[in-house]
C-alpha cells in the first residue's frame, strides 16, 4: 500500500481541497491550513483507515518545542532527547525541524508517513 | 409532533437507575436501540426486569467508573456503531472541604472527571467518524446551588459540565453536539427517598410546587436527543420547576 497516496487521498477529502499540491513535503498548517478540529479529524481517520493506534500528541508533534525546551534546561542534546521520544523521526528530520521551528508549524506529510510507516511495523 | 433521530445506538452510562431506565424504554419504543450499563447483579436485574417486554431490543454492560479495563471492554463491544451517549453515572462523596479524607479526594475526582473525560475521549472519537452525535449529560441543580458538604460533587458535576460543554464548542462543526441537562428534585430513586424524608411544606419552594416525575426528565432527554433539539448545543438546561430561577 502506498502511505503518501493513501494520506493524500484522507487531507483532500477532509480539507476539502482538490487539484491542490500535495508532497511529502506540504506543511500541513502552513501550507494547507489545517485547524486542530483537522487534525483530530484527521488522527481519527488514519487510525481507522490503516488500522493502526495514533497518539495525537505523537502524530502531530505537539510538544516538540517543550522538549526542545527541557532537553536545554538539563543540559542534554536536543536532537537525541527528542529523537528518542518521537522514534518515528530519523534525527536529521528533527535537526530540520529544529532549524525551522521559528517560522511556524513544521508538521509536514511526511512526518505522517514516518509515524504510519513506524505504527504499521508494530511497533 | 414525532420525533426524528440520527441514528438508533445509545450508549447509557449508569443505565440501572430508575430514570435511565424510563429512557430505556422510551428510547426502545422509538426504536432506538440501548446500551445500558451497569455494576453489579442488582443493577442488571434491575435492567432486565424494567425491560421485560423487549428482550433483544437493548443491551447491557458491565462498567464500574474509574474501571479503565471495564472501559475497554465496552468500548469493543460498542466497535464503531454510536450515535448517542446519555451519562446518568454519579458517585457520591460528601465531606466539608476542609475535612475531607485525602486519598478519598483523589480517586473521587479520578473517577467522576478522569474517566469521565476518557469516556467523552473515545465516544467523541466514533461520531468525530461519522461526523453525527449527540452526547447529554445528566447533571443535577444541586451542581450550581450545592449545600454544606457537597462540595465534591459540585465539583465534580460542574467540572462534567465543562467537558460536555467544550465537546459541543470543539466537535459542533463536525456534527457532534453536547447538552446539560440539570433535573431539580425528582420523584424517583434517589429523589424519591430523599423527599419521602422531607416535611410536607418542602416543596413548596419550587415554583411549580412539586417534583419533576422520571417520566418527565426520560421524555425531555429523548427530545434533546432528537433531530428537532440538534440545535441546543454545548449549553445547560434546567429543569427544576423554577426552582434555582428565583431567590
Amino acid at each position: 500500500m502506498n502511505i503518501f497516496a493513501e494520506l493524500k487521498r484522507i487531507i483532500e477529502e477532509l480539507l476539502d481541497l482538490e487539484d491542490r499540491e500535495i508532497t511529502p513535503e506540504t506543511l500541513l498548517v502552513q501550507d494547507l491550513g489545517a485547524e486542530s478540529i483537522d487534525l483530530l479529524e484527521l488522527a481519527v481517520t488514519i487510525n481507522s483507515r490503516f488500522k493502526i493506534a495514533v497518539k495525537d500528541d505523537e502524530i502531530f508533534l505537539t510538544r516538540f518545542r517543550l522538549y526542545s525546551t527541557e532537553a536545554k534546561q538539563q543540559g542534554k542534546d536536543t536532537v537525541h532527547y527528542i529523537a528518542v521520544r518521537y522514534p518515528f523521526l530519523d534525527e536529521k528530520r528533527i535537526a530540520e525541524i529544529m532549524a525551522h521551528i521559528k517560522e511556524g508549524p513544521q508538521l509536514k506529510i511526511r512526518d505522517l508517513i514516518s509515524y504510519v510507516t513506524y505504527r504499521l511495523q508494530g511497533v | 409532533m414525532s420525533l426524528t433521530f440520527s441514528g438508533n445506538r445509545a450508549l447509557v452510562l449508569g443505565g440501572t437507575c430508575e430514570i435511565a431506565l424510563a429512557l430505556a424504554y422510551a428510547m426502545i419504543e422509538s426504536d432506538l436501540f440501548p446500551l445500558l450499563t451497569y455494576r453489579d447483579d442488582k443493577g442488571l436485574n434491575a435492567i432486565r426486569e424494567a425491560l421485560q417486554p423487549f428482550d433483544g431490543r437493548y443491551d447491557t454492560c458491565y462498567l464500574n467508573f474509574g474501571d479503565r479495563d471495564s472501559l475497554e471492554s465496552i468500548f469493543s463491544q460498542i466497535g464503531d456503531d454510536l450515535n448517542f451517549l446519555v451519562d446518568f453515572a454519579q458517585g457520591n462523596y460528601e465531606s466539608f472541604i476542609a475535612g475531607a479524607d485525602e486519598d478519598s479526594v483523589y480517586s473521587y475526582f479520578t473517577e467522576n472527571i478522569s474517566f469521565r473525560a476518557e469516556i467523552l475521549k473515545r465516544a467523541g472519537r466514533i461520531m468525530l467518524k461519522k461526523r453525527k452525535g449527540r452526547l447529554i449529560f445528566i447533571s443535577s441543580a444541586a451542581a450550581a446551588k450545592p449545600n454544606p458538604g457537597q462540595g465534591f460533587y459540585a465539583a465534580a458535576k460542574l467540572a462534567s459540565e465543562a467537558l460536555y460543554r467544550n465537546m459541543g464548542l470543539e466537535l459542533g462543526g463536525r456534527g457532534v453536539t453536547a447538552v446539560i441537562l440539570r433535573p431539580g428534585y425528582i420523584d424517583a430513586g434517589r429523589g424519591r427517598i430523599y423527599l419521602q424524608k422531607q416535611d410536607q411544606k418542602f416543596l413548596e419552594m419550587v415554583p411549580i410546587k412539586r417534583a419533576i416525575t422520571g417520566g418527565e426528565i426520560a421524555q425531555t432527554i429523548l427530545f434533546l436527543l432528537s433531530d428537532s433539539a440538534a440545535g441546543i448545543n454545548a449549553t445547560e438546561i434546567s429543569m427544576d420547576g423554577g426552582l434555582t430561577s428565583g431567590k
